[in-house]
């Protein structure tokens, strides 16, 4: 399978590729590791002329426990003993993304933006044009449910569940400077799964930025998926909390991936136990509150009621491991 | 049986690496795509988007004008039809009239590249009506508006049906102390070989034609090319390469590969056609999709009275295999069991979907699930142990079954005994804690088929060529097909063995129809009895001509010579003897090089009625495995946690392979129990793709642990039968019944999928019925 | 378009310049352009690790690379890892495991293994499960790769 042709762009400096990314508005897209657009180009999904190529920006690198670069690479987080000490979920969630192959050019950034999925979009320019383009690419309708203005993908990424546990920021770059907000605000976009970000055109996640208080937390992923590697979530539950020796949470996240068009906060419904004792009937009402509100679709491999029936297991277990768990 | 003293083998039996391994390891291994040929076309097809369309016109004039492009081939330029069975050709090499599945080819062009080749597609013009679409083989069974093949009987879409009938059914139904029912569906799988389809094909001014192509059946692919492009056989070459994988999906000939010839016709000039992924799944042939209802009636000991069976197989668009699928869903259901009385009505159904065809285990796989799940039913209604209920039911050696299959050998016995301890099975079955189980599930294949497609019956189904000359190596032609299974390790060993010579000396040539003697190919797990006999007899003939050699400058005679490690000596006498080399030159004095060959014919066994071949075969294995599951009852995600595989291969020839066999039958075997599943919605595939199609990974395989208990077939080349395709069989509804054994719920349908368990166990307890105190 | 720049990189130990344009994935370029076709192409799309290559030493999906990306980079293919005379000592467990059956997934796990013992010379069996748990193999059930992952690990054939 041959790539249509693009131009490559290789900046060294993120001044540089803001500035490209100004004069390319709307004809390019990044390239970060490659695992996801470069599948998506095989199959001539939303194709661009311009390709611009992050691998030589050095803004985009480095590694603490406290900035992780949008361009360092998945497995070098996976094989970083201090942060799989700092931050347990986040390392849970790291080392189950797709597979080592994959891990080994894949990128925090690029995790993060990962493309939404959908049975109807992930699939060859034949097989879509047989049954007839969708809204995300080359298409007006959805398929999953059919209508023609909100696309349905799901969002597929692992990192996000867990950083957003932990209130994690996310640096920005664009034209008018960098700014930092809360990684959960970054998706808060609608809802709907082509505009998946609040990103501007043009900008660029810079680095992850992870809070003191994300230190010391127990924290916990669990991902639903038929085989145990290459699968995108069905399901992604990440919490995080802070439990006083006496048993009473003290601080509560809890947030989900895989199930809809964007990762999840449920910080009403935590921030209420907090203070608490997370006694078995609280934390079965916390699952079962969480599971009422998450509505998957039939666009991934397992059953949608099912995947939904899942998420009150799924945040039930994540919380009794979690709180087992060692603190970061 | 008499216990007969079992002679041993300088390598047959051993662990015998296998011969082309340093090639694969360094990646010097050739495969099609590997080769190239000066001034290579590359060859892409046009697909139908449409499940079922007329085709009412096809323009290829803009894309024959495209700079770069050689040649645009549609349906009429050769429409002869062809399939890999001769009574059903209902193929063409590119459709004519209709396209019958999404993905069906409508047309192919050759060009300088891909990219040239693919914006000539985009200019292709394609004009169809639109036909109702069947994805439903259940709705195909009646007449209906527009049959997708014309031989669909009694404008229907039946392409197959069977009715057999042998005892009174309904009589034994009637005095049965317990009858069981089980109705199964079962979705299709695929074979998912790494390597996709490749071939490549060039015409030469001398009027020949080669062909190299990712073929498990080098010579059904010789007559179908022969046959459609209407070139004699002798002026067609067809060269195996190394095969990355088959399991039954590059037994067919197959339309692309004519359509790769026909463009190095058409071009005078070598073309490549190289699949994608989405070509190999829509190009399918795997297993069928397919719903069955089996009834079995016993007697008040278990005694095994009847069976009353029907099958219901959605065949896909072409005939491909299926009329011996629809057979084999019956006659493959009944041993490794005595049935006096067996009715069977099986019907194959074309659809609009992907062809199914044979696929590892073929006919023997789905049915047996269903048959397996109602005796596990049986012995609960009865209060029986599953390994008691199945040892009484076992078919002797040297006995013959209601539809007259012949069987020879059979360590069933023996299987079931080695299961049962190695797997600790008296303190398991029903008493390991609710959520975990332990299943047995037992197995039954043919060892090859008596009836070759495409033959006189007279014709040998094997014939095996050596020729040694005065390097002391010794060439071995066949056209046996190893595709990654070490036929061609075998047939190097059984030759080394009988020669008493190294293996090293010993060169199995690459498939090439110019010079490979026919073998029907590695399909109906043939190989090692049919070839590994006919390997024998070429070896012992050349050993014959060695002796008389080593005879004549010993002035011994030949009896009297025995053959051991690279020389010839005499019996009692040792120390006179000469070397494997000295025998050589001295029988090629008259002779030059020697040659040698050797043939294994079958001659077809069985009964006279209609279908009574389908099924016979020189040999069966046999197998019983025992499953160990662990099922999250909370989220019905489950682990297989090892499984014991007692299989009989008859003896082992290469130990190393026949594990590797098992072990990769198990992988998937399971796969098509957890997860694997071509997803239709209607006729349409939504998962042509490895990360929708769920083969296991490394991290699902459970511990294996194989037991080889059997005794020597008496005819199977040095006391072997298969290993190939029945050691996956018996895997699927082991893994069912220790998921009733672990939740008590009994599964119907595959894959087993996690929401299905947990729909299962919530229908247990809805029901109020606890299972193990649960 | 600069279509035809030159790519300069270093493939199994030498200095390697060819042209390559900025579509062209390594997979491609290494089995078309540089016919090293011990490198396998099995999806395609980062599905089957068939494909698998070394980059700078860590086993990489060459289908989901593009090319141009590994300029000034050591690109280390099956080719590369396979001594002039016989077999490395992975290569030569897996021959005597039998961990091969069709071969065509061969050079990617052969590639994976190679690379894990490099970083962990003596790894579990639970780490070898998951260092090769994104390449597929049809054929073996790899029971027998990981057995000759294992049995390398520990020095012998």
């Amino acid at each position: 399978m041959h790539l249509d042709p693009f131009e490559l762009h290789r900046p060294t400096s993120l001044d540089a590729t803001v500035r490209l990314a100004g004069d390319l508005a709307g004809r390019f897209d990044y390239l970060a590791g490659g695992t996801d657009l470069l599948p998506n180009y095989k199959m001539h999904l939303n194709l661009r002329p311009h390709l611009i190529a992050l691998d030589r920006v050095p803004e985009l690198r480095g590694r603490s426990l406290e900035r992780l670069g949008a361009m360092e690479r998945l497995a070098d987080l996976e094989r970083d003993p201090a942060l799989r000490a700092a931050f347990p979920g986040l390392a849970d969630a790291v080392s189950e993304v797709a597979t080592p192959l994959v891990r080994a050019s894949g990128t925090v950034g690029g995790n993060l933006l990962v493309e939404t999925r959908c049975f109807f979009f992930n699939q060859s320019y034949f097989w879509r044009a047989s049954l007839g383009f969708c809204l995300k690419a080359d298409g007006d309708r959805c398929h999953v449910v059919p209508q023609k203005e909100r696309c349905y993908a799901t969002f597929s990424g692992d990192l996000a569940p867990p950083l957003i546990a932990l209130d994690a920021e996310v640096e920005i770059a664009g034209a008018d400077g960098r700014r930092r907000i809360p990684l959960a605000a970054m998706y808060d976009a609608g809802g709907d799964g082509i505009r998946r970000t609040t990103l501007a055109p043009g900008e660029i996640v810079v680095a992850v930025h992870l809070p003191s208080a994300a230190r010391g937390l127990r924290s916990r992923y669990k991902k639903l998926r038929v085989r145990p590697s290459y699968d995108f979530p069905e399901l992604g539950v990440a919490v995080a909390g802070r439990w006083e020796d006496g048993g009473r949470v003290e601080r509560l996240r809890l947030a989900i991936g895989g199930a809809e068009t964007y990762p999840r906060r449920f910080d009403d419904l935590t921030s209420a136990l907090e203070g608490g004792t997370l006694s078995d009937e609280r934390v079965r009402a916390l699952a079962e509150a969480v599971g009422e509100r998450v509505r998957p679709v039939h666009n991934t491999f397992l059953l949608p009621d099912y995947r939904r029936r899942m998420v009150a297991v799924y945040v039930r277990r994540a919380l009794a491991e979690a709180r087992a768990g060692r603190a970061g | 049986m008499a216990s007969v003293e079992r002679p041993t083998y300088r390598l047959l039996g051993q662990r015998i690496p296998y011969v082309e391994g340093p090639l694969k390891v360094t990646g010097r291994a050739e495969y099609t795509d590997d080769l190239r040929r000066p001034g290579m076309l590359v060859a892409r097809l046009l697909r139908s988007p449409w499940p079922h369309a007329r085709l009412r016109s096809i323009d290829t004039t803009a894309a024959r004008a495209l700079p770069g492009v050689y040649a645009v081939l549609t349906g009429e330029r050769y429409p002869t039809p062809f399939g890999v069975l001769p009574i059903t050709h209902d193929e063409t090499a590119i459709a004519v009239g209709k396209a019958r599945y999404t993905g069906d080819i409508l047309a192919a062009v050759a060009a300088q590249d891909e990219r040239t080749a693919e914006a000539a597609l985009a200019l292709v013009r394609v004009d169809v009506e639109e036909l109702p679409e069947y994805s439903d083989p259940r709705t195909g069974i009646a007449r209906v508006a527009e049959p997708i093949h014309a031989r669909g009987l009694n404008g229907s879409n039946v392409q197959k049906e069977v009715v057999q009938d042998f005892g009174d059914v309904d009589a034994a139904f009637s005095q049965a102390a317990q009858t069981a029912r089980v109705r199964g569906t079962f979705a299709g799988v695929t074979h998912a070989f790494t390597e996709p389809m490749a071939t490549i094909a060039e015409s030469t001014p001398d009027g020949r034609l080669t062909v190299w192509s990712a073929t498990q059946v080098p010579h059904y692919l010789h007559r179908s090319l022969s046959e459609v492009l209407g070139i004699p056989m002798h002026r067609i070459r067809v060269i195996k390469p190394e095969v990355g994988g088959a399991f039954g999906g590059k037994s067919d000939p197959l339309p692309h590969e004519i359509v790769c010839a026909a463009l190095a016709i058409e071009t005078g000039r070598p073309v490549k056609l190289l699949f994608d992924r989405e070509d190999v799944f829509y190009t399918n042939h795997g297993r069928h999709p397919t719903q069955n209802d089996v009834r079995i009636a016993v007697d008040a000991d278990g005694r095994i009275l009847a069976y009353d069976i029907e099958a219901l197989i959605d065949g896909g668009a072409w005939s491909s295999f299926g009329t011996v699928t629809t057979y084999y869903n019956g006659v493959l259901s009944m041993g490794p069991y005595r049935v006096p009385n067996f009715r069977y009505h099986g019907r194959r159904v074309y659809t609009n979907r992907p062809p199914s065809g044979a696929m590892r285990a073929h006919g023997g796989t789905n049915i047996r699930y269903s048959v397996e799940v109602a005796l596990d039913l049986l012995a609960e209604q009865l209060g029986r142990d599953p390994f008691d209920l199945r040892a009484i039911n076992a078919l002797p050696p040297n006995s013959t079954t209601v539809n007259e299959f012949r069987i020879t050998s059979t360590s069933f016995l023996k299987c079931l005994a080695a299961a049962r301890e190695k797997s600790g099975w008296d303190a398991k079955f029903r008493r390991l804690p609710y959520g975990r189980g332990v299943g047995l599930g037992c197995g039954f294949y043919i060892s090859g088929s008596n009836s070759p497609i495409h033959f006189t019956p007279k014709m040998p189904q094997s014939t095996v060529h050596l020729k040694v000359d005065m390097d002391g190596g010794i060439a071995v032609h066949s056209m046996q097909a190893d595709i990654g299974q070490g036929s061609n390790t075998l047939l190097a060993a059984i030759v080394a063995e009988v020669l008493g010579v190294d293996l090293e000396r010993v060169h199995v040539q690459r498939v090439d129809s110019d010079v490979s003697p026919i073998d029907i190919g590695s399909y109906s797990s043939r190989v090692t009895f049919m070839m590994g006999n006919a390997a024998r007899s070429a070896a012992l003939d050349l050993r014959g001509q060695l002796i008389a050699a080593a005879a004549e400058l010993l002035g011994r005679p030949a009896e009297s010579i025995e053959t051991t490690h690279e020389r010839f000596q005499v019996r009692g006498a040792p120390e006179v003897g000469v070397s494997f080399a000295a025998a050589l030159e001295k029988a090629m004095e008259r002779v030059g090089a020697l040659t040698a060959t050797g043939a294994y014919s079958t001659t077809p066994k069985g009964g006279t009625f209609k279908g009574a071949r389908a099924g016979t075969a020189p040999a069966y294995s046999f197998a019983a495995y025992v499953a160990q599951v662990d099922v999250d009852v909370e989220t019905g995600e489950y682990h297989v946690e090892k499984i014991w595989a007692a299989f009989d291969c008859g003896r082992a020839l290469n130990r190393l392979a026949v594990e590797g066999q098992i072990e990769g039958s198990i992988h998937m075997g399971l796969g098509q129990v957890m997860g694997e599943s071509m997803n239709y919605r209607g006729a349409r595939l939504f998962n042509p793709s490895f990360l929708e199609y769920k083969i296991p990974t490394a991290d699902q395989m459970p511990e294996v642990e194989i037991l080889l208990v059997a005794e020597d077939d008496p005819e199977g080349p040095f006391g072997a039968k298969e290993a190939g395709e029945g050691p996956l069989i018996a895997t699927l509804p082991a893994v069912g019944n220790a998921l009733y054994d672990a939740i008590g719920v009994r599964f119907t349908e595959l894959p087993i999928t996690p929401d299905r368990v947990l729909r299962g166990i919530d229908r247990r307890r809805r029901e109020g019925r606890p299972w193990k105190g649960a | 378009m600069s279509s035809q720049e030159l790519l300069s990189f270093r493939l199994n130990g030498q200095p390697v310049t060819t042209p390559c344009e900025p579509a062209r994935i390594l997979l491609d370029l290494l089995r078309e352009d540089l016919e090293e076709t011990g490198t396998k192409r099995g999806c395609d799309l980062g599905t089957c690790g068939c494909c698998t290559v070394l980059l700078d030493g860590r086993p990489t999906l060459s289908c989901l690379s593009l090319a141009r990306l590994v300029e000034g980079c050591e690109v280390t293919t099956i080719e590369g890892v396979s001594p002039p005379q016989g077999l490395s000592p992975v290569q030569a467990a897996f021959v005597a495991h039998g961990a091969t059956q069709c071969g065509f997934c061969t050079p990617g796990f052969v590639l994976t293994a190679t690379a894990l013992l490099k970083e962990n010379p003596h790894p579990s069996r639970e780490e070898i499960v998951r260092a090769i748990s994104g390449n597929l193999c049809r054929c073996t059930g790899y029971t027998k790769i990981i057995e000759a992952i294992d049995a390398a690990a520990r020095g012998g054939p």
